[in-house]
């Protein structure tokens, strides 16, 4: 009795002992993890870990740590690509390739849910971290505390979503999973069960991480800044934020319900007594559909941001590009039906939703428009991060226009959940939003970590993944025009294979541009010292972050900015060559009010995830002490007055006077 | 020196503090997308003709009256705890608090009554997707209450340990942010929940 | 207008007055009132009755949120509160409209 109450359904049995690939893989993620975990020990950097990085509430270091996680993940989903894209080269005609589909199906699964929500959102949250409140003039974002919660949450959502490879099984539904297929008698195991829970936890997480982020930029803007001489950088992540605050919701609300018919036997999304399906399905892609423009308006201020310090340029038509960002914003929520046209909705639903989906790819192309008018006669400086934008320009374009193509209804009944789709939204995913972040990350990493990312790696990987992009995908399109079906194992008909072998190729290629993206961290980190950025403004660029060093100082502006001008730091440096720098001994500092870090935010995350796991798996007690850890963590931090501290003016001089020193020296 | 610090301090916690109010009130809007999300799960799987047993034959209006005056009073007499909260009677703020406590659990003790007897009747959440739609979000706006009672228990304790500080003025405006939203709700979960299932 | 001392936060609230408070609770009383009288009583039409009690809670939903939840647009604070709420209010309705719209027309077209 007493077993049950603690263990739920959880036995031995729930380890896939008798399925090498995973056992493989187990073993793989168990070396790896075992290796960091004994360098740690041998390095003695526990406790550097915890005091500098576990229990922060630096947004860059929050950032930082976003970027961590988001690039581990990217190799276990990517991983989940080299799986499924050798099955379908191998599986033609009387081949069946070597993954069964109950397998193949969870391996689908797996890499969609973890693309979006473990790579996608935590590079996205990374970017933002690091970047926004440098951008705006402020200290830090509003609600540092709950930035630190926000991570860990996120963090222990894929963790869940990990030890599903291992401790039972993930969900085997696609990443969106439908119902009825998703309730408990088509999915009896606890696959779904991991699917709802991490989704639901790190959901959490970036709900209040959307309201820090908008509070942040309406509020703590420094002096002089109002909204329309912000970077567009942050009118993007505001605009972002702003959908995730109204869709989070959705998305929370129907995996509960998920969960309730499974839990509680509750009838929301069951095939009888009831229930309806469709209903699912119409509100989770009421979420699905502003969540990626909650991933691509960044990337597009990436761009923007980019594309202006690269061409020595300022940004053309700023008000109309404010104005597309906010209209994108505002009609993203009223497209989302264009995502089931075939569910069986009249043409006068289907018309409506098809004409606003159109609408939709207008201010995009505005603001495609604006960049290039922004290049045209600057000087243009082509690092990697400005491959990267060239790159997006055709992709993008190529994958926005099948978008278009598939707004017309009759034409979505012909390609709908073919190959087609797939090809587009990779399309439109990796040449818009993994274009933009990769473009983002090599950007501000200067700014984060205080050395530059070795170039000539960058380029390696940037054609790499651009030449194995197209290899990988532009095949799909024609298999999908031809029929070709998503989530399919293995196919009859052979003529198809040279398509999917070339598809594996890109996908080889792709993998290799990873490998050179390692090899550039490695050897940058190397290098660091060559590599120093002394300046604080490695790019020669435009906007507030560059005003100060690399990496910036934890409180990040010693004298509070004030922004009367867009680009204001642009016009400041014109001033300091006219006029030359003042020394730090000459400025008047006053004490700077930080925040404390805590521990509490990880402790929240961690009951958190041992309230998820005992969900999954029906254990009581520790559900109880899951939920109870949670709430009285909550509780007991705000009983307690030591949250924050002021930094003595000594302190500020000498940390701004050995930046000068550089400064001046380089 | 001090002085100048001291200037700076409350320079600093006034501004962040209409910053956290803020943020909470984004919260709310948040909230409100959640609820609007039950609703119209709760409309479309109501929909007339809907198989199953019906709310009005297990649920009495007189009952969700006085449910309805009992958050009614909770909310006022929240409102009056805040009033002396800015006039500085913490023994007055501790009066209305915890007849806003009493009010606020009378209303989830019947609301919880009333689920038992409908579950006993066989109006259970497992029984139709219109039944579980009703329990969810009736439930859901219960389960919040119940949060919001927990939050009033830890004021009560909190005040007279922290005082009457603009960390405490900060905190008691989220909770009657919370407490009056919650009374919002209500009006619509009685409305189209109980009125229009009567009719 | 509102005053507002020396250092005071703007939490974008109009001020607190007990007037507001008791003229609010009046009102939402009476309002809930009307509105349970007007289904208990069998004097009303269904028609009538949906818009009587949908007057009803629409106007006490702007009463609380007037008088309890003192949202105004005297101060600046005040002004991006209101206009949040708004901007919140347009999308719920997309969202419910919509949804309310699309399951109808896939209940007529799919049966299920």
């Amino acid at each position: 009795m007493l077993q049950n109450l603690i263990f739920g359904k959880l036995t031995i049995e729930a380890i896939p002992y008798h399925v090498p690939i995973i056992m493989g893989a187990a073993a793989f993620m168990g070396i790896a993890l075992l290796g960091v975990l004994f360098l740690i020990t041998f390095y003695r950097k526990w406790g550097y870990i915890w005091n500098d990085w576990v229990v922060s509430v630096d947004h860059k270091k929050i950032g930082i740590m976003y970027m961590i996680l988001a690039f581990v993940m990217l190799l276990r989903g990517f991983s989940d690509v080299v799986l499924m894209r050798s099955q379908q080269a191998l599986a033609a005609g009387s081949h069946l390739g070597y993954l069964p589909p109950e397998h193949y199906d969870q391996i689908f699964t797996a890499h969609g849910v973890i693309m979006i929500f473990f790579v996608a959102m935590p590079f996205m949250f990374g970017l933002l971290n690091i970047a926004v409140p440098l951008q705006i003039g402020a200290r830090d974002v509003a609600y540092p505390y709950l930035n630190s919660i926000s991570f860990w949450l996120t963090f222990v959502g894929a963790m869940l979503c990990n030890i599903s490879l291992v401790v039972g099984s993930f969900a085997a539904t696609g990443w969106l999973a439908y119902p009825p297929l998703s309730e408990l008698y088509y999915s009896p195991d606890v696959g779904v069960d991991y699917y709802i829970w991490s989704l639901q936890i790190a959901g959490v997480g970036t709900l209040l991480a959307g309201i820090n982020f908008i509070a942040t930029i309406m509020k703590m803007r420094c002096k002089g800044m109002t909204l329309m001489k912000m970077p567009i950088f942050v009118w993007s992540a505001l605009c972002a934020m702003i959908l995730v605050a109204l869709a989070f919701p959705v998305l929370t609300v129907t995996l509960g319900m998920l969960s309730l018919d499974r839990l509680l036997d509750m009838h929301f999304f069951t095939d009888f007594s009831g229930g309806s399906p469709l209903m699912y399905i119409n509100l989770i892609w009421v979420w699905g559909h502003p969540e990626v423009y909650i991933l691509i308006l960044p990337a597009f201020g990436v761009f923007s941001e980019v594309v202006a310090t690269f061409s020595h340029k300022k940004l053309f038509g700023y008000t109309t590009m404010v104005w597309a960002i906010v209209i994108i914003t505002f009609l993203s929520f009223i497209v989302w039906l264009h995502h089931f046209f075939t569910m069986g909705a009249g043409a006068d639903v289907n018309a409506f939703f098809g004409i606003t989906t159109m609408i939709i790819a207008i201010p995009t192309g505005v603001k495609v428009f604006n960049w290039l008018f922004t290049m045209y006669k600057g000087r243009i400086n082509m690092a990697t991060p400005m491959l990267w934008v060239i790159a997006f320009f055709t992709t993008f374009a190529i994958g926005g226009m099948t978008g278009v193509m598939m707004s017309v209804p009759p034409v979505d009944f012909q390609v709908h959940n073919s190959l087609f789709l797939i090809a587009h939204f990779h399309n439109v995913i990796i040449g818009g939003v993994l274009f933009g972040y990769f473009a983002g990350i090599i950007y501000w990493f200067p700014k984060a970590f205080g050395f530059s990312l070795d170039e000539k790696w960058g380029k390696r990987s940037f054609y790499l993944w651009v030449v194995g992009f197209y290899l990988a995908f532009m095949p799909l399109y024609v298999l999908g025009l031809d029929g070709f079906a998503r989530r399919v194992n293995h196919y009859e008909n052979v003529l198809y294979q040279p398509y999917l072998i070339a598809a594996a190729l890109g996908a080889l290629l792709i993998m290799l541009g990873i490998a050179c993206q390692l090899i550039q961290l490695f050897v940058s980190i190397k290098n660091r010292r060559a590599l120093r950025d002394k300046t604080g403004d490695p790019w020669n660029a435009r906007t507030l972050e560059w005003s100060v060093s690399s990496p910036a100082p934890f409180y990040n502006f010693a004298v509070l900015p004030i922004a009367t001008e867009i680009d204001q730091f642009w016009i400041d440096k014109e001033k300091h060559l006219a006029e030359g720098r003042i020394h730090p001994k000459d400025i008047h500092y006053h004490p700077i009010h930080m925040p404390k870090d805590t521990p509490i935010g990880f402790i929240i995350a961690m009951f958190a995830g041992i309230a998820g796991f005992a969900l999954i798996w029906h254990m009581l007690i520790p559900g109880i002490i899951g939920f109870l850890g949670v709430v009285l963590s909550i509780i007991a931090r705000t009983f307690s007055k030591d949250i924050d501290y002021y930094v003595d003016v000594e302190t500020i001089k000498k940390i701004e006077l050995q930046h000068y020193k550089e400064l001046t020296n380089a | 020196m001090h002085n100048q610090a001291a200037i700076v301090d409350e320079h600093h916690h006034h501004d962040s503090d209409a910053t956290d109010v803020f943020g909470f009130w984004l919260y709310i809007l948040t909230d409100c997308i959640l609820f609007g999300t039950l609703f119209s799960t709760f409309l479309v799987l109501n929909y007339p003709g809907s198989p199953g047993p019906i709310l009005k034959n297990y649920s009495n209006l007189h009952d969700i009256l006085i449910e309805t005056f009992l958050l009614l009073a909770s909310n006022f007499t929240f409102c009056l705890a805040s009033l002396n909260l800015y006039k500085d009677k913490l023994c007055k703020v501790q009066l209305w608090l915890v007849l806003t406590f009493l009010f606020g659990a009378g209303f989830v003790f019947m609301e919880v009554s009333e689920f038992i007897h409908m579950a006993h009747e066989g109006f259970r959440w497992d029984v139709s997707g219109q039944i579980s739609a009703f329990f969810t979000l009736v439930g859901t706006h219960g389960l919040h209450v119940s949060f919001g009672l927990l939050w009033i228990l830890v004021m009560i304790i909190q005040l007279p340990l922290l005082k009457i500080t603009a960390i405490t003025k900060r905190r008691m405006t989220y909770l009657g942010l919370f407490w009056n939203f919650l009374d919002i709700v209500w009006i619509f979960v009685f409305t189209i929940v109980y009125l229009m299932g009567a009719m | 207008m509102s005053h507002h001392e020396v250092g005071q936060s703007d939490y974008g609230t109009g001020q607190k007055k007990l007037g507001m408070y008791l003229a609010g609770v009046i009102s939402c009383i009476i309002l809930t009132i009307i509105a349970f009288w007007a289904v208990l009583s069998d004097r009303f039409s269904r028609q009538e009755i949906l818009i009587i009690i949908f007057s009803a809670a629409i106007i006490q939903f702007l009463v609380q949120v007037i008088c309890f939840l003192r949202l105004t647009t005297e101060t600046e604070q005040g002004k991006t509160n209101v206009m949040s709420f708004i901007f919140t209010g347009v999308i719920l309705l997309c969202f419910v409209v919509g949804s309310l719209w699309i399951m109808n027309n896939l209940n007529y077209y799919t049966l299920i």
